[in-house]
């Protein structure tokens, strides 16, 4: 039973997750989206971030209780301006 | 395996050189004044994480009549290289990649290269200026805008009000030159070269930038008015016989260049052909020298620099906003004066040589 419960706590910590695109403008040069990415990083509960200069677009994978305003926060401190398009959960 | 590696390893790093041979033997223009200089880029590429995989494009000096790579050779401990110019503005490129792994990252590129002192006499530019023959198919594209350097909005009406009345595009040239060699000011806290946004600038109205941004607002300027232009991204090799500002090395002639890269600019007159000029070095002089615009020494720079290029630096390519080759994951690049690497979707901060971990140096020969 305990084993059980072991195996299906990693799952449940899964399905608490939310993925988030945002539109970002002002990015330019492959280096803002590094400057992004770590900012990104850097907020407790992202557990990933891609940004995409071609695109201008960033996803972000981060824990369900986490509100996306700090998202952008975090996207506004390297100088860019982040939307959200979307919000899906996991 | 090692062995055929090793092999294989050396006889492309043969070939490499024997690419470059037919353009070594073509006969020298008679130029009066040469330099050499011994450039070496090495890397060792850092990640935080470990292991990782890389992948390095690395801008190589343009062969033409005022520069000439003499000799060329490399090495590292890559899986995979090439020296491709598979971009639209033909800049060539060494292109290394590494399989992930935690083994170190690294390339050892070495060369001899010669430039030669260049300047286009003011009386032969005046004098084919005059003649308004026609912009030559092969240089339209230098009157196009990119995401960097527009040609319309607040640039076109700058570059209009500069011009207006005036026929003569060296005229032009003269009164865009003259503008923003006023206008712009060197502004240390740029990061590297800047970024070159023209459009930005204009926009802002805050004229302090480096050399890219200075670069890129002249351009671009020229350009809106109907002179083609484009900047030539480069590094600076050894001492200047005009200023420290604009170059040093020590008393052997050896200098550390990693952070030395700088921008300048070309415009075209037919008939004259491309004009070297730079703009961001009469603000670089003015700050270092803590000169003011108007100082006789400051005018004399100015003077030399709408038409010649002292040739302590070395020109890589024109690129502006465009895709490398092979594809990297973030596209399009600002531009290529700087080694450019990607672990995986993540672009390593080549401002920082430190961290991504290159360094540059020079010896006069």
């Amino acid at each position: 039973m305990k084993k059980q419960i072991f195996l299906l706590l990693p799952l449940a910590l899964l399905y608490a997750q939310k993925t988030a695109t945002i539109q970002i403008k002002g990015m330019t040069c492959p280096l803002c989206t590094t400057a992004i990415k770590k900012s990104l990083k850097k907020v407790e509960g992202v557990k990933s971030a891609r940004v995409r200069l071609n695109t201008k677009r960033a996803k972000v994978q981060f824990d369900d209780d986490l509100n996306t305003s700090i998202l952008l926060d975090a996207i506004a401190k390297t100088g860019y301006q982040g939307t959200i398009i979307s919000v899906e959960s996991r | 395996m090692i062995q055929r590696r090793h092999f294989l390893k050396h006889t492309l790093l043969a070939l490499g050189g024997t690419t470059l041979l037919p353009s070594m033997l073509m006969a020298e223009e008679k130029t009066p004044k040469s330099r050499k200089f011994k450039l070496v880029f090495d890397f060792d590429l850092h990640h935080d994480t470990q292991p990782f995989p890389a992948k390095l494009w690395n801008p190589l000096p343009q062969y033409t009549g005022y520069q000439k790579v003499r000799t060329f050779v490399f090495n590292g401990n890559y899986d995979r290289f090439e020296i491709n110019a598979d971009n639209p503005y033909d800049a060539d490129i060494f292109y290394a990649q590494w399989e992930k792994g935690n083994t170190p990252k690294q390339l050892h590129i070495e060369m001899e290269v010669e430039t030669f002192y260049r300047s286009v006499p003011v009386a032969r530019i005046e004098k084919f200026s005059k003649m308004h023959l026609p912009v030559p198919q092969s240089v339209k594209r230098y009157l196009e805008p990119t995401a960097h350097i527009p040609t319309d909005g607040k640039i076109k009406a700058k570059a209009d009000e500069l011009t207006q009345g005036m026929k003569d595009r060296f005229e032009k040239v003269r009164a865009i030159y003259n503008w923003v060699t006023e206008v712009t000011f060197r502004d240390p806290a740029v990061i590297g070269c800047g970024k070159g946004d023209a459009g930005k600038m204009i926009e802002s109205g805050y004229f302090g930038g480096k050399c890219t941004d200075i670069s890129s607002l002249f351009t671009a300027l020229l350009r809106a008015a109907g002179i083609p232009a484009r900047e030539v991204f480069g590094i600076r090799l050894g001492a200047s016989h005009f200023s420290l500002a604009l170059g040093k090395s020590d008393k052997h002639g050896f200098a550390d260049i990693t952070t030395w890269q700088h921008c300048r600019v070309e415009y075209f007159i037919p008939g004259a052909g491309w004009i070297p000029s730079d703009p961001a070095d009469i603000t670089k002089l003015e700050l270092v020298e803590k000169l003011s615009h108007s100082q006789p020494r400051v005018q004399e720079l100015k003077k030399r620099y709408l038409h010649s290029w002292e040739m302590n630096w070395i020109g890589f390519n024109h690129a502006r906003d465009f895709i490398l080759s092979p594809k990297p994951e973030q596209y399009p690049l600002n531009m290529l004066g700087y080694p450019y690497a990607e672990v995986e979707d993540e672009v390593l901060d080549y401002y920082m040589p430190k961290t991504f971990r290159y360094h540059i140096t020079s010896q006069e020969l």
